[in-house]
């Protein structure tokens, strides 16, 4: 009971920030939006007891990934004078094709896996708990998340060579 | 040691024998919501007094000493002063984003304020990744600071804003990390368990020694810098920037500022004490078990307090002692210096632990 | 400043920081410097050296040393100094200039101690008395010479000059050495002023002839120096 209505709340949260942050034309403002449905989704991960995966949601992207965007909106200047510029068809055309296909694939979702039906119930936390993750994180075995884990590492030691490099005095 | 669940379960059971669970769940969050504010209010108003006179005795100074005995009442002078403060509105500025900036702020502070173990069994907030939700809800302030900078429609608090970003998000780094040491000693990322095992083991400062005396200072340095203090107050410097990013705020919202600003330096002390000094261990001696069992006696959160407040008084001591630096040097001072020694000093306690070092 | 390396910057700044670590926990707890004003006005000190309202020197028995000369009035620069006289007739009939009313106006007064230096007679000085906020500009002016006193009757009938540099009091000889060009000088005014004092006429011109010829009986109405100079600390009193 409590975990629908909470649910309820989050998932109007989201939707309602979702709708501001595609629609005002203040660019400050569309990140601000987005900074909540951000919380929103971490919101709905506490909900189902996955605390870890809330923590990172809110430490990655909502304190970093959006103060990231701020900083380069602020970095980059007044957006709010920009002349409305109307758009090419062949955007407008790319845009319905998108959110179609990104419509269609959620109706699908939805219908073979019967989301409406499932009750929602909260996993206990050790199930999982850091020890889980961390483990599995760094486990070589069959279900081990290892290689990704490495991957990822080469990908960001990559990143930051591009960035030094980028960046250096010449 | 007195354990806090006694009472919050007979509370509980109280409850439930006369009204259904979720009511009484209910006014249990209400009665913790209640008692986060007041406790939130008290401690802003006894730490900006306690700012007030450690600084003016640093500078050979009183203090304030007019209204009230020694002073006391002036706080609450100045919060009556700043409730009836008009919130003034800016022409160019971007009302809704200004308007919500201080909030931002605000419930990064609550939030981290939640997490504190206030006594055995006396925790709010207590997950099993409790020390990593501390991190990454403490970051949420940084986009309170960056949207009163941007919404202010101003240029000090533009740079203000900008200072604050870059040296929150590059000492959020140090601080996860000597929490990392922490967690590596510890084995937990849970600040209750953390505290209980230095309850059993010992605190982390003494159990941890070289690697976690080393952590401790760099905390105390990336905390000083977290909470936007001197020498590391740049954002805020008001020789430069007038009052940096709360520059065009008035009122009430300055005072969330303000309020936050504080309680963040308590919220850097009580982590401190939480993670290095035994949060609201007491004090023990191996052998002496008479004068273990009258330390054993003094309440957890008495422990606790004044274990905070030693901390909040370090921090004073730094922020009243050391001259502003200049960005370019407080990023070299993180960069340069904390990060690497803070790498290492992992590198160094997993060493530790991994070969049983420990003391105890 | 030397370059230093990374690791002996490092050592460097721990042993500067501790420095300073070191002396502010020190001064912490040293005495406090603030004087609490209006609480420690019983033991408030000023330096000798402060000049906060000018007075007129006066004994026990109301005697001042002012022969309404008016070379204060000549010295000072703002023109915040008015001394009125009356010339009276001695017993041995010889005709002798009076001082009537020394009017000084604290709020035109830049403290420069002109007046004192010019003073042949030491009869003025700038005392410590620093309370002298009023509401009222009016206040300001005040009469210095108190309500019935008389100049001073020297042993010998006719007061010679003397000498400036040993009657000068403690505050002006402190004051003197920084202007070693102005002290010779003195002796010089001095003599010319004795000269002044004997011949009537001119210096009657240099102390505002209306004033002069007014008759003594006007004198009562005059505000007492001293009711006009106790307001003064009362508002602060009352404001504190």
């Amino acid at each position: 009971m409590a975990q629908t209505v909470l649910f309820i709340i989050i998932a109007a949260i989201i939707l309602i920030s979702g709708i501001l942050a595609v629609t005002t034309k203040h660019i400050m403002r569309a990140a601000t939006y987005l900074i909540f449905v951000l919380f929103g989704t971490a919101g709905l991960y506490f909900l189902m007891g996955y605390t870890f995966l809330g923590s990172v949601q809110v430490m990655v992207y909502a304190g970093g990934v959006v103060v990231l965007y701020i900083f380069a909106l602020m970095l980059t200047g007044q957006h709010d004078n920009d002349e409305k510029v109307p758009a090419a068809t062949i955007k407008k055309a790319a845009a319905l094709i998108a959110s179609l296909g990104g419509a269609a694939l959620m109706l699908f979702i939805f219908i073979s896996h019967k989301f409406a039906t499932t009750v929602l119930t909260a996993p206990s936390e050790q199930l999982t708990s850091v020890k889980t993750l961390g483990t599995q994180l760094v486990a070589s075995d069959k279900y081990g998340f290892l290689l990704p884990f490495e991957a990822v590492s080469i990908l960001l030691l990559a990143c930051i060579i591009g960035g030094l490099v980028i960046a250096r005095k010449r | 040691m007195f354990d806090f669940t006694t009472v919050s379960t007979w509370f509980h059971s109280l409850l439930t024998g006369v009204m259904p669970e979720w009511l009484a769940i209910g006014i249990e969050c209400l009665i913790v919501l209640l008692f986060i504010i007041i406790l939130y209010a008290t401690l802003a108003i006894i730490l900006i007094y306690a700012e007030r006179k450690i600084c003016a005795f640093f500078q050979c100074r009183i203090g304030p000493n007019r209204v009230g005995k020694w002073g006391v009442l002036q706080v609450f002078a100045d919060v009556l002063k700043m409730l009836t403060k008009e919130i003034i509105k800016m022409r160019q500025s971007d009302r809704l984003l200004h308007d919500m900036a201080p909030y931002f702020v605000l419930v990064a502070s609550f939030l981290t304020f939640s997490c504190i173990p206030w006594n055995k069994g006396l925790e709010i907030l207590d997950f099993n990744v409790g020390a990593f939700f501390f991190i990454s809800v403490s970051g949420i302030g940084v986009i309170g600071i960056l949207l009163a900078g941007w919404a202010s429609h101003s240029k000090y608090p533009m740079i203000g804003a900008m200072r604050s970003g870059a040296q929150l998000i590059s000492y959020e780094l140090s601080i996860g990390m000597t929490m990392l040491v922490v967690i590596l000693l510890n084995g937990s990322m849970q600040l209750s368990e953390i505290v209980q095992q230095q309850a059993d083991y010992g605190w982390n400062i003494v159990r941890g020694h070289v690697p976690a005396v080393l952590a401790f200072l760099i905390y105390l340095v990336a905390g000083n810098a977290e909470c936007n203090r001197g020498p590391f107050d740049l954002p805020e410097a008001e020789s430069e920037l007038t009052a940096g990013y709360h520059t065009e705020y008035s009122g009430m919202h300055f005072g969330f500022f303000y309020l936050a600003e504080y309680l963040n330096l308590f919220i850097c002390g009580a982590m401190a004490a939480t993670i290095f000094l035994g949060g609201w261990a007491p004090f023990y001696i191996q052998g002496a078990d008479g004068f273990n069992s009258v330390m054993a006696a003094i309440p957890g959160f008495v422990w606790f307090f004044a274990k905070a407040f030693f901390v909040v008084f370090l921090l004073m001591w730094i922020r009243w002692t050391f001259p502003r630096l200049r960005i370019d040097q407080l990023l070299t001072l993180e960069w340069k210096y904390l990060m690497p020694l803070s790498m290492i000093n992992i590198v160094l306690m997993a060493l530790v632990v991994c070969f049983g070092l420990t003391i105890n | 400043m030397e370059k230093r390396n990374y690791f002996s910057g490092v050592g460097h700044a721990l042993k500067s920081l501790t420095i300073g670590l070191k002396t502010s926990i020190k001064v912490f707890f040293e005495h406090d410097e603030t004087e609490q004003y209006p609480e420690n006005r019983k033991t408030l000190h000023f330096s000798d050296r402060n000049r906060f309202c000018l007075e007129m020197i006066h004994n026990e028995r109301n005697e001042h040393h002012c022969v309404a000369c008016g070379l204060c009035q000549m010295a000072c620069p703002n023109g915040s100094i008015h001394v009125y006289s009356e010339m009276v007739e001695t017993p041995d009939g010889k005709k002798k200039r009076q001082l009537v009313k020394y009017e000084y106006n604290l709020g035109q007064c830049m403290f420069c101690n002109l007046c004192v230096r010019a003073c042949p007679h030491d009869a003025i000085r700038f005392n410590q008395d620093f309370e002298n906020a009023v509401f009222d500009k009016s206040k300001l002016i005040m009469q210095l010479n108190h309500p019935g006193s008389h100049l001073e009757e020297k042993p010998k009938p006719a007061p010679a000059p003397r000498p400036a540099a040993p009657a000068q009091p403690a505050a002006q000889s402190a004051a003197a050495p920084a202007k070693p060009a102005v002290a010779p000088a003195k002796p010089v005014a001095q003599a010319t002023e004795a000269k002044a004092d004997a011949a009537q006429p001119k210096a009657a011109s240099t102390a505002s002839p209306a004033q002069a010829v007014k008759p003594a009986a006007e004198t009562p109405s005059v505000k007492p120096a001293s009711e006009a100079a106790s307001p003064a600390s009362e508002d602060i009193n009352k404001e504190s």
